[in-house]
């Protein structure tokens, strides 16, 4: 939405024959003009989750550089072995599927 | 007792059951309608609040969970696939306490497959099929719904058990049983207080869908009767007739309706319905797994030896020839029935319309191939079992699948109110799933026939070709994961943001609309064939004029 008046929202004139007697657009951007647009929250809350993680990883790097990361060390072994094999790749494939599935029935269930 | 006894009762059992609902029961009517109301609804208490109640809900419920249920059915058999070659690839999954092998992921992919993917489809359609060809709407929509979750919990389990028979001493298949059975038979009374309250003549289509859920149910009944479950033919002809030629009428029923709905032509001929009805009851259907072992897991009994006597083996041999006739009846039916005047299907860009041709097309060779397969195991002779599980899986996914999935989808608007979101989507969808589970079936197939020729010839040695082929023939069906991934996105966005059906249709050529408009010559007995066809149908040629153009005045 614009504010105040602007020489963008301007009427064009015509001829009785139909033809426009002004095509001049490049006079017409002429001053900085300000948008009303933020970015959602949710994005907003999904950067500075990623940024805060990266700050975490860094300095836990940086204060604690020969431990293991708590929680997250004792999950890992878990998942030894994975994708020692090609069918991983194919499951990861189906598994992008369906939480394709899911984003999709959760996003079109809550929006307006 | 003999195969053909307990087949004469089997057959005597549903001829009772189609008069019973056809007269009633004599005074009992009214009392027992009022009271199977009850029970679908009141007596269910609170959960019956949960669910909505509004017309098409149930039919949409159990479809998106039959669309959804295709995903795991794919990616469990595509599994099942890669282990045949690789049987190592999963290892890691151990960790977890899970030790999966090659063929229970095939065995728990098919019976996914069938009864939370092909079962859930078919239902759902039958939900709308049923009243609408009774002029009636269904007798309760909150109890189909309800029911669709209990089928969904009874597939999960089933799975459990296909993968670990049992947990702490307790055998978990009989719980699917009874979960599914308890599902089944609220349908199956939902359904006859729909047929009972119907304002006409239900044509065949519908009572094909009845009469195939009240078959599975009866099947087992039929045979305890006869007392021949505890013996390897009975089991094994429980198999064949329970879930086969349950699924096969089901299967029909929908197929004919949806291949007249979705092209817009009338069903070509009333008389191949019929045989394919009657001949579904009274032969034995040669899709579907080939051993009894199956039946007598889901019962919990023990496994008997299959050891069919001499007049067992002439009269199974009999039955199974003589199913190719409603088979082929089936097929030429849908066919003939999609393709109209002319030699090219109508609508083929209507979603479901590709899925219906190619199961109606396939059916008749995969059927063949069934009926060489379990004749040769009837006999004893066993040279062709190497490639039952290929035949069998290419029958559930180039068959039933598309079949039960293209009626869903030409229905789907209808149901919904809305269109599938995309038509483009719907049609690439249609050729990964098809291409996957064709060639990759194929494949799979080629390997197996490798591998009993080697079998044959007495050599040990590790078949390199065969693990190769098999590797191409996995990769393959992953097409089908991708496809049922499509459909299904395509199905719940659809539901959500679709267009309209109202604004969405397209009628072919030869549909009804109201007014009816006359693109093209045709005959009144076709627009009376429609559905909406009446006397009164107003019928308004296209206007036209051989004069001369002008420009328009303004």
């Amino acid at each position: 939405m614009l504010k105040g008046k602007s020489p963008v929202v301007e009427s064009e004139l015509y001829d009785s024959g139909g033809a426009r007697l002004s095509d001049d657009r490049s006079t017409l951007i002429g001053e900085f003009l300000q948008g009303e647009g933020e970015p959602s929250s949710s994005w907003v809350m999904l950067v500075m989750g990623f940024v805060s993680t990266m700050v975490f990883l860094i300095l836990y790097g940086i204060l604690f550089p020969s431990s293991d990361l708590p929680v997250i060390s004792s999950v890992l072994p878990v998942f030894d072995g994975v994708f020692d094999s090609g069918i991983w790749f194919f499951i990861l494939g189906a598994m992008i599927g369906v939480f394709a599935i899911l984003g999709t029935l959760l996003t079109e269930a809550t929006s307006e | 007792m003999g195969l053909i006894t307990s087949m004469a009762v089997f057959w005597i059992a549903i001829l009772v059951v189609f008069v019973l609902v056809n007269r009633g029961i004599w005074v009992f009517t009214d009392v027992s309608k009022s009271m199977s109301m009850f029970m679908l609804e009141k007596a269910l208490g609170p959960p019956i609040d949960f669910v909505d109640g509004k017309r098409g809900s149930a039919a949409t419920t159990w479809i998106i969970q039959g669309a959804l249920w295709l995903i795991p059915a794919s990616v469990i058999t595509f599994c099942g696939l890669w282990l045949s070659h690789d049987p190592e690839a999963l290892h890691s999954l151990s960790s977890w306490g899970l030790n999966p092998a090659s063929s229970s992921l095939l065995t728990s992919g098919f019976l996914i497959a069938a009864y939370g993917s092909v079962g859930m489809l078919l239902i759902g359609s039958s939900m709308h099929i049923v009243p609408e060809l009774g002029g009636t709407t269904l007798a309760t929509e909150k109890n189909a719904t309800l029911m669709s979750f209990v089928w969904t919990l009874s597939v999960i389990v089933m799975f459990i058990a296909a993968n670990k028979p049992e947990i702490v001493g307790i055998k978990i298949m009989p719980i699917a049983t009874l979960l599914t059975n308890l599902a089944l038979i609220a349908v199956i009374v939902n359904m006859l207080l729909t047929a009972a309250s119907r304002t006409k003549k239900i044509p065949l289509p519908g009572w094909m869908m009845i009469i195939g859920m009240i078959s599975a149910p009866v099947s087992v009944v039929a045979l305890a009767v006869t007392g021949s479950l505890d013996s390897g033919t009975g089991q094994w002809l429980l198999t064949r007739v329970h879930g086969p030629t349950s699924l096969f009428l089901l299967m029909s029923g929908a197929i004919l309706y949806g291949a007249s709905r979705g092209s817009g032509n009338p069903l070509w001929s009333r008389s191949l319905a019929a045989v394919t009805m009657l001949g579904a009851i009274f032969t034995i259907n040669p899709l579907g797994l080939i051993e009894g072992e199956i039946a007598s897991e889901f019962l919990g009994i023990d496994a008997a030896t299959f050891e069919p006597s001499r007049n067992d083996i002439v009269a199974g041999s009999f039955l199974l020839a003589l199913s190719l006739i409603p088979i082929i009846a089936l097929s030429a039916n849908v066919l003939a029935t999609m393709r109209g005047d002319d030699v090219f299907m109508e609508n083929p860009d209507s979603p479901g319309m590709p899925e219906i041709n190619l199961a109606a097309f396939m059916a008749v060779p995969i059927s063949i191939g069934g009926l060489f397969v379990l004749t040769d195991h009837l006999t004893g002779t066993n040279e062709l079992t190497g490639i039952h599980s290929s035949l069998v899986m290419m029958g559930m996914w180039v068959v039933f699948v598309p079949a039960s999935l293209g009626a869903a989808l030409s229905i789907f608007p209808e149901v919904s109110g809305r269109n599938v979101l995309s038509v483009n989507r719907s049609r690439w969808a249609f050729w990964l799933m098809a291409g996957g589970a064709f060639s990759g079936l194929a494949f799979t197939m080629m390997s197996d026939f490798s591998d009993m020729a080697l079998l044959e010839a007495a050599i040990e040695e590790e078949n390199t070709t065969s693990n190769r082929i098999r590797v191409l023939g996995s990769v393959l069906f992953y097409g089908t994961v991708l496809g049922s991934i499509y459909h299904s996105l395509n199905i719940i966005s659809g539901s959500f943001r679709g267009a309209l059906a109202e604004e969405g249709t397209t009628p072919s050529s030869t549909s009804i609309s109201s007014p009816y408009k006359l693109t093209k010559e045709t005959t009144v007995r076709k627009i009376l064939a429609q559905r909406e066809g009446k006397l009164d149908t107003v019928v308004v040629p296209e206007p036209s004029t051989d004069g001369p153009g002008s420009p328009t005045e303004l």
